[in-house]
């Protein structure tokens, strides 16, 4: 099903040329050193699993690929980021255009005070006009894409808040998609899920992945088993190794790694 | 411990605690009665200022209360002059104060890493809150009343909105605060720019709890007398020029409760019975509107 089409949209990267690259990365919360030099490529679609125990750090990589720590003072970032011939962490990034082109879903569903419609016009109205059909074409386009069409189609003017969570975070998820990023980040998308739920999450990133480069962070290591192409381990801050999925869940080569997802810690 | 109470406690696990849990149920019923008399008092005393305001303000009441002015006392008149005040200083005090109050609650909240100034303007802000009225009036007799030579409408009209300003600063950042961190992150994680943030998502999420306080504040404001009586002074007829004193329900009541007139004291309780009406039908309001709304979360 390819109803979202992306044109305007330069030809597709080699796989050996990835989407982001991050060299020598520290990163400070105010005195607290919580990345230690990382350097990990996040490969043009294919889907980057982070796991880790929780303070590992991953989940503060993921908010420095989108600079969502901009918001907080007293957290700073240094080291490169490359995204699209540029270092996201220089002053001079528009961080309103970088969080368009990076998209971000989160932990808990997050969805607006307003309808299940304007969730998704609010993201397309800040970076694009378009006509009316044009954006009630966005809409069906993405719902569909995150099979929700079919469950809301109907009331697309009720409050966002009337649906069940995993409605909600694939509302999220499609809010997220409309303003057509080329990455996009996943804070442990399924947490606040049920199984079911979750399932249709894991099936959705399958298919987003032919069209988005994908970074989830999750706790769940069966997930990132399932669904990541590549996988990260991230310990006290620092990046331990990063290899097939295939690879770490059945022979790391660090003994940190071996520990953890055997469930000796964490 | 004996020998045989062991043994109660050992056979019957029910029983355990002994002269601990008959302690324990005496406190809970003696709480829960020492609540529920402390709760009859209150419902007493409302229900009985009710009462009295309606049994003796109805009396009064007519068509001419809404279409007379004041008159002198045994010629009849209304209080149509004191309600067309009442609700042109308060209105315009809510008008004025608004927006200062919702820019400077919005200023608090959201931009607050500027610690130290946040944190006296949320100082000043809250002493403004217990500034004894009688006191926001004589300020304001000070810097307008005084300079202009006269009384007016205008004093009174900024005597109310000096009050009705630090409430509305303290509900919009308290709802502000109610928004979840998470529904701001994705918001910006859309590329969001920080106003439209505010706009689009912060006030929406809590313009429930927001225009409740508004409400709330304008009910609060509408009883004042001691604000007024330096500032708009009163006024025996019908008068909506800003520019010159003002009646209004709340100084008319201080005015003919104290008098020697039957007819006027009369026409105090009829006008303590409309202002304990508009209170109460905007505090029901304000509630049900809040309840439909629903809070800053949902």
């Amino acid at each position: 099903m390819n109803t979202l089409t992306m044109d305007n949209r330069p030809a597709p990267a080699q796989s050996s040329v990835p989407a982001i690259a991050i060299r020598n990365l520290d990163f400070w919360y105010g005195e607290n050193h919580a990345l230690r030099g990382i350097s990990l490529d996040f490969p043009t679609r294919q889907v980057t699993g982070m796991i880790g125990p929780s303070g590992c750090g991953k989940s503060t990589l993921l908010r420095i690929l989108n600079r969502m720590y901009d918001l907080y003072p007293g957290q700073r970032a240094m080291g490169e980021v490359l995204f699209d011939g540029r270092n996201i962490l220089s002053p001079g990034i528009d961080v309103n255009v970088l969080r368009s082109r990076i998209g971000m879903v989160f932990q808990k569903p997050t969805p607006f005070p307003m309808s299940i419609y304007d969730n998704i016009a609010f993201g397309v109205r800040l970076h694009e006009r378009l006509s009316r059909a044009d954006m009630d074409q966005r809409v069906e386009n993405v719902l569909r894409r995150v099979a929700l069409w079919g469950e809301v189609k109907d009331r697309l003017n009720a409050s966002a808040a009337a649906l069940s969570g995993g409605q909600q975070q694939r509302l999220c998820i499609a809010r997220t998609i409309a303003t057509r990023p080329e990455i996009i980040l996943l804070d442990e998308p399924t947490s606040a899920l049920d199984p079911i739920s979750t399932a249709r999450i894991e099936e959705l990133l399958d298919e987003l992945k032919q069209e988005f480069s994908i970074a989830i962070v999750t706790h769940n290591l069966q997930q990132a088993a399932r669904c990541a192409d590549r996988v990260a381990f991230f310990y006290m801050g620092e990046l331990v190794e990063v290899d097939t999925a295939d690879k770490m869940f059945t022979a790391p080569h660090e003994k940190r790694t071996q520990d953890y997802i055997t469930g000796r810690f964490g | 411990m004996s020998a045989q109470k062991v043994q109660a406690v050992a056979t019957d696990g029910w029983q355990r605690g002994g002269a601990q849990a008959v302690r324990r149920r005496i406190v809970e019923r003696l709480v829960n009665v020492l609540c529920a008399i402390a709760t009859v008092v209150v419902l007493f005393l409302l229900f009985s200022i009710l009462w009295t305001l309606v049994t003796r303000g109805a009396a009064g009441l007519s068509l001419a209360t809404f279409v007379h002015s004041t008159a002198a006392p045994g010629s009849g008149g209304g209080l149509a002059n004191a309600i067309i005040g009442s609700c042109e200083q308060t209105l315009l005090a809510a008008l004025l104060g608004t927006p200062i109050g919702m820019l400077t609650g919005i200023y608090l909240s959201e931009f607050s890493h500027d610690g130290k100034i946040v944190s006296f303007v949320r100082f000043v802000s809250d002493m403004m809150l217990s500034v004894p009225s009688i006191l926001v009036g004589l300020f304001v007799y000070l810097v307008v009343v005084e300079p202009a030579g006269h009384f007016s409408g205008i004093a009174g009209t900024l005597a109310l909105a000096i009050l009705f300003i630090p409430i509305v600063v303290r509900t919009t950042e308290d709802m502000l605060h109610l928004v979840p961190r998470a529904m701001r992150e994705a918001a910006y994680a859309l590329g969001a720019p920080g106003w439209r943030v505010i706009v689009s998502i912060c006030l929406r999420a809590a313009r429930g709890g927001i225009m409740t306080g508004i409400l709330l504040a304008l009910a609060r404001i509408s009883g004042e007398t001691a604000p007024l009586l330096f500032t708009s002074l009163g006024n025996l007829n019908w008068s909506t020029n800003l520019n010159a004193p003002m009646a209004s329900l709340p100084v008319t009541i201080y005015q003919y409760a104290g008098s020697a007139y039957d007819d006027w004291v009369q026409m105090a309780w009829t006008g303590a019975l409309l202002i304990t009406v508009a209170v109460l039908a905007t505090n029901i309001f304000a509630r049900w509107w809040l309840s439909r709304n629903g809070t800053a979360s949902s």
